[in-house]
């Protein structure tokens, strides 16, 4: 508990996070308050049982079987972390839902996800997703994924040991482009562009060790947490949201390039 | 014969019987045309050398016929074929044209028969060459004439047939066991198709099936073929869906169990021993019925070969260490010879693989003695070791495939999938396992993958 206090503490120091302007989507993390998480499962067992054991943990947990309730839930605006299946009922299903949380919000989303293939991992990464779990799960593992989202969140904020690198210009000639690494925003000129937590985190990584190759295994343990076993893909289509968001053409990126073999490094212009 | 088709194969008894069948046919066939041609050259040699014999006897008649003409003299002045020799007799007395040829050249029936008045040929031996003998008596002279002419030309004209033919009838067999093997080789290739297919299907390629022939002799066989294949591929892809499905199934309610194990286990405090042990075997059971689903998802997915599509170059070493490692087993336990140790795999997949071949060591094996990696002849090998019991070499297959347990003493907290589970692996990423005995006692299993082609080198 001590270790989510200092974390409390950091983020009642941060009041750039909310520069982005999110009409939804306010992170709470920076209260006293354990994160706020909404469980979206139509399976009664895994939903009953996943919220007791995140309860458990000490999370503030608000479940619902379909998408369309948890939209109109009124604590929608105050999620920390929304944990989606991807399968649901009738109407709308999880890849919807990704969809519409980040239309409104950059709150970071976890997959619960039936299925291991590639082509609906990718498909919900690419709606998205911050990660994902497969079934059948042990509730260590997403412990384990919002343990590491919540040490992602604070590297938002300047941290002292980057105090001297708090503004990184990634595209002098376009806006320009810098990340403000103070304020935890991405600007091009004067507007804000919006990314969400993940993907602010992964340009900040690569923005650190610009001109340098970063592995995909290395972004993978730096960025998610994750270890040697990690899916490489979730860089793989990190990378690319990033891209539509920074560079002028996506398909021919300039700035975040791929070095084929080794990884992936952004040569700021 | 029966023996021997029983021995022989169909195309080596096709290719006998048409080389026997093509030597008969070019053997009489041959002869034929030796005897004909023989008799015919023959013929014409003796009735050129009677035409010769009469036109030399007749100036040997008028020779002597002038009065006090000597013997000796006509027969000089007789001009015979090159080789011929003339002999004449008149009143016992013997006169040849060749001086070592004697009366005795010429056999006694036509000596008999012209000294009664009586024209004859004959065959006969001129030193050691064959001849032809005229007899022609001259009785106006009251003397015998005799003509002896060498057929040695007509020998090595019928050498040289005897050689063509016979050389013809060996070509023509030779041909026919040719013909044979070719016709054979058709009427087999068929089958060979049936062969090697049947072989692509036992290996796994399900989708093998024998082309389309227009052939109405084959087309019956084919079409039964490919039915029965089909049929099979079916059955086999409804038994891997059923177990899919029911996996998939269990998807959802094991997640709850597990969850709610970890609720119960939450809520313990100051429970009961009785409760605790119940809360223990009931979260054992679970995550032993979880490590089972999960066995059963991955050979789902080989099976299907989705992991196929997420291959890469892995570090074996590596990723052997970091195995070790994230399950709390001592690293001193890995030992790497040499490097680079890199195949091109699924790394989740090959992760679990050597998972479960620490967790058999450690359940059936007493536990983890040695795990090494190393590479031998382009194949990088996971060497992991135990203490245990050992496996009987009579169980060495069988002991990875599906639920089966060697020996009743076994533990039964395996998933009973784990090792065939590391053979689907193995054989998806074109290698192979097996089980051997380890020095000093237990068992060592060995994965074994191609190595990855050098240029790749270690993965990013």
């Amino acid at each position: 508990m001590t270790s989510v206090t200092a974390i409390s503490l950091r983020f009642d120091d941060n009041c750039g996070r909310h520069a982005v302007g999110e009409p939804a989507g306010r992170l709470r993390w920076q209260t006293a308050v354990m994160p706020r998480l909404l469980v979206l499962e139509d399976d009664d067992g895994i939903r009953v049982s996943l919220a007791m054991a995140l309860e458990d943990e000490g999370y503030e947990t608000t479940s619902h079987p379909d998408a369309e309730a948890a939209l109109r839930d009124p604590v929608f605006g105050e999620v920390d972390v929304f944990l989606v299946d991807l399968m649901l009922g009738a109407g709308m299903d999880g890849f919807d839902f990704i969809r519409e949380v980040r239309r409104r919000s950059d709150v970071p989303v976890i997959v619960l996800s039936a299925k291991a293939d590639t082509h609906d991992i990718v498909a919900a990464l690419e709606a998205g997703a911050d990660d994902y779990v497969t079934k059948p799960f042990e509730i260590k593992e997403v412990s384990a994924r919002l343990r590491a989202l919540r040490r992602r969140l604070p590297t938002r904020v300047a941290e002292p040991s980057h105090a001297g690198t708090g503004e990184f210009v990634i595209d002098s000639a376009n806006g320009p482009l810098v990340l403000d690494a103070h304020a935890g925003v991405l600007r091009r000129g004067a507007d804000a562009v919006h990314v969400t937590v993940t993907e602010y985190h992964l340009l900040r990584e690569l923005a650190t060790s610009a001109g340098q190759v970063l592995s995909r295994q290395a972004l993978l343990e730096r960025v998610w947490d994750h270890g040697y076993f990690g899916d490489q893909r979730i860089v793989d289509v990190h990378v690319r949201r990033v891209r539509t968001k920074i560079e002028v053409d996506a398909s021919e990126p300039r700035l975040l390039v791929t070095v084929r073999g080794l990884g992936y490094r952004l040569d700021c212009a | 014969m029966r023996i021997g088709r029983a021995h022989l194969g169909v195309r080596a008894t096709s290719t006998v019987s048409f080389a026997v069948l093509a030597l008969v046919i070019s053997a009489v066939l041959a002869g034929g045309t030796y005897l004909t041609a023989r008799h015919f050259l023959l013929g014409q040699r003796e009735d050129t050398a009677a035409r010769q014999s009469f036109v030399d006897a007749a100036l040997v008649r008028e020779g002597l016929l002038t009065a006090g003409a000597e013997v000796s003299e006509v027969l000089d002045s007789t001009s015979p074929p090159p080789g011929a020799v003339v002999v004449i007799e008149r009143d016992g007395a013997w006169y040849s044209s060749s001086l070592d040829t004697e009366a005795e050249a010429i056999p006694t029936h036509i000596r008999r028969l012209a000294s009664k008045g009586q024209s004859a040929q004959a065959w006969t031996l001129l030193g050691t060459q064959p001849a032809i003998v005229v007899g022609v008596p001259i009785p106006a002279v009251r003397a015998q004439f005799y003509e002896l002419s060498p057929t040695t030309e007509l020998d090595s004209t019928l050498r040289t047939l005897a050689a063509v033919l016979g050389a013809f009838a060996l070509v023509t067999t030779v041909a026919g066991a040719l013909i044979g093997r070719a016709a054979s080789a058709r009427v087999v290739a068929p089958l060979e198709d049936v062969a090697s297919a049947t072989a692509d299907i036992a290996a796994g390629r399900m989708t093998t099936r024998l082309p389309a022939t227009s052939d109405p002799d084959l087309a019956v066989i084919v079409g039964s073929f490919n039915t029965m294949v089909e049929a099979l591929d079916q059955r086999m892809r409804r038994d891997a869906r059923f177990a899919a499905d029911v996996a998939h199934e269990l998807r959802s309610p094991v997640t709850t169990l597990m969850t709610s194990v970890t609720v119960l286990r939450g809520t313990e405090a100051g429970a009961t021993g009785r409760r605790r042990a119940a809360t223990d075997l009931v979260e054992r059971e679970v995550r032993r019925l979880h490590r089972s689903l999960e066995h059963l998802l991955e050979l789902g997915r080989l099976e299907a070969g989705v992991l196929e599509l997420d291959r890469g170059p892995v570090d074996v070493g590596e990723l052997v260490t970091h195995t070790v490692r994230d399950t709390m087993r001592p690293e001193e336990l890995v030992t790497l010879v040499g490097s680079p140790l890199v195949v091109v795999a699924n790394k989740a997949i090959l992760h679990r693989a050597v998972v479960n071949l620490l967790d058999n060591a450690d359940v059936h094996g007493g536990g983890t003695r040695e795990v090494t990696v190393g590479c031998a002849a382009d194949q990088v090998q996971v060497r992991v070791a135990d203490a245990g019991p050992g496996v009987p070499t009579a169980e060495r297959d069988r002991v990875f495939e599906r639920f089966v347990r060697v020996g009743s003493r076994g533990s039964r907290s395996g998933s009973g999938l784990g090792l065939s589970l590391v053979a689907e692996t193995a054989h998806a990423h074109g290698g192979s396992v097996w089980c051997e005995e380890r020095p000093g006692g237990g068992a060592t299993f060995v994965l074994s993958l191609p190595a990855a082609p050098a240029s790749r080198g270690a993965g990013a």
